[in-house]
């Protein structure tokens, strides 16, 4: 062996080591740029423009929280704010509630028909909203809609869902409930299938009946898939956007317009984005608060 | 089992059965509607009395509304569209997602716990956080309009990554450890064991994104600006929104047109969906 074969493989050892180091940081980087590019820098972004006034073709004014101001003076702020904040919590609380009601009926009813019944009750979830929210406007429809004539034949007069400003929220609520069934039923079936046979029949031993073994044995053992299905919920409905686009609009007069539809509008309508990124901002914190509260709720429940 | 039993359980499948009509009933309904002819859309019944391929035809050839207007629709584009945002962000997703997935999972390096932490944080924020800045990234690059508007963005799938890693850690290192004792380099190791171990995971993810690009509404709706361009969903909200024509027709089946592969797909890949689904919930 020659001075030059060892310092060669010295070069080959070397050169083989780095790349060794090297290549953790080499297959993350696709996503961490696109990441970069995407995520952080544009959050960053919102941030600033939160800050400032833009209209998309000028130069972007600092205009520190001016925008924040407005926004907290602005009645169709807060009235998107109550809309938006009026169908969380109702969504949340009705449909994950019906939810685990119809995975435990799902349970009882024998595995084959809950298979074909789940994938009935998941198909809005493959839908798309757009899909979705026409074939609901129709259904809600003022002259030719199903409702309405469901009602006539009760001989029960006809109702404006979409028009009237006291039923069109309810109206897009039922919509999203329906919509929303299916998935979170799913993820509750999942929940109740790891629940040990065994619990069950000690509980049968131990005497008790049918609602006392869910609230003791089911439910605190569905615990972590309440907080999931609670907090996913949550995130989804305040961010809702093609659902009272579609349907509404906002209409009418704003009476179901919520803080997605108004931050686009303010964005790419009226071009105010130092605005809309305010809203932004917002709404994020109002998904992390969100977050965070059912996380605390949940977890009190020892 | 118990005679009390019995009926309880038969209830519940009727009530469970009676349930589902609300379910099936807005599918078949839309289908039936995409079948009828002009003057029976607004009439009760269901089913019409004259079917007809009319609603369909128009979205292939133009809806002829009087003598000089041919209203046509680029339908034909939509589907194209669609299937080319979908596939390439698909094909994109799985192979960077998997690719950074198995780096957490498998690779030690600086910042590892910083970037991963950061990436979960990020799960939580809404779309609206990022789609002013991407929307001005994109017009500054003048790739508004773009496929690359759509589908680059896709990429960056918090979600995915944090399944795939869940599902690859279960790959034994000693796997790995033997490949690497043969000389099997970093990518070779991916590529020949971990990608193909981890399938079902990978089939899992897949789905979800198809169904979610597929299905996407705003950020197609923020960065397309020509029919020509549009996907499935904005091409089919805008047909309501043209001056205001009989359109329910052609609409509902634009919609059938674009709904039934979405079906299909979830009902051929059903086990593997749900078995991905649950999995998820449980790591998550």
């Amino acid at each position: 062996m020659t001075v030059a074969d060892t310092s060669q493989q010295r070069r080959e050892a070397t050169w083989s080591r780095l790349w060794e180091k090297l290549t953790p940081y080499v297959f993350i980087s696709p996503f961490f740029l696109g990441f970069l590019a995407f995520m952080l820098i544009p959050i960053a972004f919102s941030i600033f423009l939160s800050l400032a006034r833009w209209d998309g073709m000028r130069a972007i004014e600092f205009a520190g929280l001016q925008n924040f101001i407005d926004l907290f003076q602005d009645k169709r702020f807060w009235n998107a704010f109550r809309v938006t904040m009026l169908i969380t919590v109702t969504c949340t609380i009705v449909g994950p509630a019906g939810s685990l009601f119809l995975a435990v009926l799902l349970d009882k009813a024998g595995e084959r028909i809950a298979g074909w019944l789940r994938a009935i009750f998941f198909l809005p979830s493959v839908t798309s909203a757009v899909v979705i929210t026409y074939i609901w406007k129709q259904l809600y429809s003022a002259d030719y809609g199903y409702f309405n004539a469901f009602l006539q034949q009760l001989g029960l007069p006809v109702q404006q869902w979409l028009n009237d400003p006291k039923l069109v929220v309810p109206a897009i609520m039922v919509m999203l409930i329906w919509a929303g069934l299916g998935w979170d039923a799913l993820i509750f079936s999942a929940g109740l299938k790891t629940i040990p046979e065994e619990l069950y029949d000690q509980a049968k031993i131990d005497g008790a009946g049918d609602w006392a073994e869910f609230w003791h044995v089911t439910f605190p053992l569905l615990r972590p898939c309440l907080l999931f299905v609670l907090v996913t919920s949550v995130i989804f409905l305040l961010g809702i956007f093609a659902q009272i686009q579609l349907m509404t609009d906002g209409g009418p007069m704003h009476v179901s317009e919520n803080l997605s539809l108004y931050l686009y509008q303010s964005g790419f309508q009226y071009h105010k984005f130092g605005y809309a990124s305010a809203i932004a901002v917002v709404l994020t914190i109002m998904m992390v608060v969100g977050s965070w509260l059912n996380f605390r709720f949940v977890r009190l429940e020892v | 089992m118990g005679r009390r039993q019995r009926i309880l359980k038969t209830g519940m499948v009727v009530f469970l059965c009676f349930f589902a009509i609300f379910y099936v009933f807005p599918y078949v309904w839309m289908m039936a509607m995409s079948f009828k002819p002009d003057g029976e859309i607004y009439s009760v019944n269901i089913f019409p009395r004259e079917p007809t391929w009319e609603q369909y035809k128009r979205l292939a050839f133009g809806y002829q509304f009087g003598p000089q207007y041919n209203l046509q629709y680029k339908y034909g584009a939509y589907y194209r569209n669609t299937i080319i945002v979908t596939v390439l962000s698909l094909v994109l997703v799985l192979f960077f997602d998997a690719l950074a997935a198995y780096t957490f999972a498998k690779f030690k390096f600086r910042g590892k716990t910083v970037l991963f932490w950061t990436m979960i944080g990020t799960m939580m924020l809404p779309i609206y956080a990022t789609i002013i800045p991407a929307f001005w990234l994109f017009s500054k690059l003048h790739l508004v309009n773009t496929y690359q508007a759509i589908i680059l963005p896709a990429v960056v799938d918090a979600y995915g990554i944090f399944l795939l890693k869940q599902y690859m850690e279960t790959i034994p290192d000693e796997l790995l450890d033997a490949a690497k004792v043969d000389g099997a380099g970093a990518f070779r190791r991916f590529w020949q064991i971990v990608l193909p171990l981890s399938r079902p995971a990978l089939g899992t993810l897949a789905i979800f994104r198809f169904i979610f690009v597929w299905n996407d509404y705003l950020w197609p709706l923020v960065m397309l600006r020509q029919e020509s361009m549009y996907t499935l969903t904005i091409g089919i909200a805008q047909m309501q929104m043209r001056q205001g024509m009989v359109v329910w027709g052609v609409q509902m089946a634009a919609s059938v047109l674009a709904t039934v592969p979405v079906i299909i797909l979830v009902m051929v890949m059903q086990r593997q969906f749900i078995s991905g689904l649950m999995a998820g919930v449980f790591k998550a």
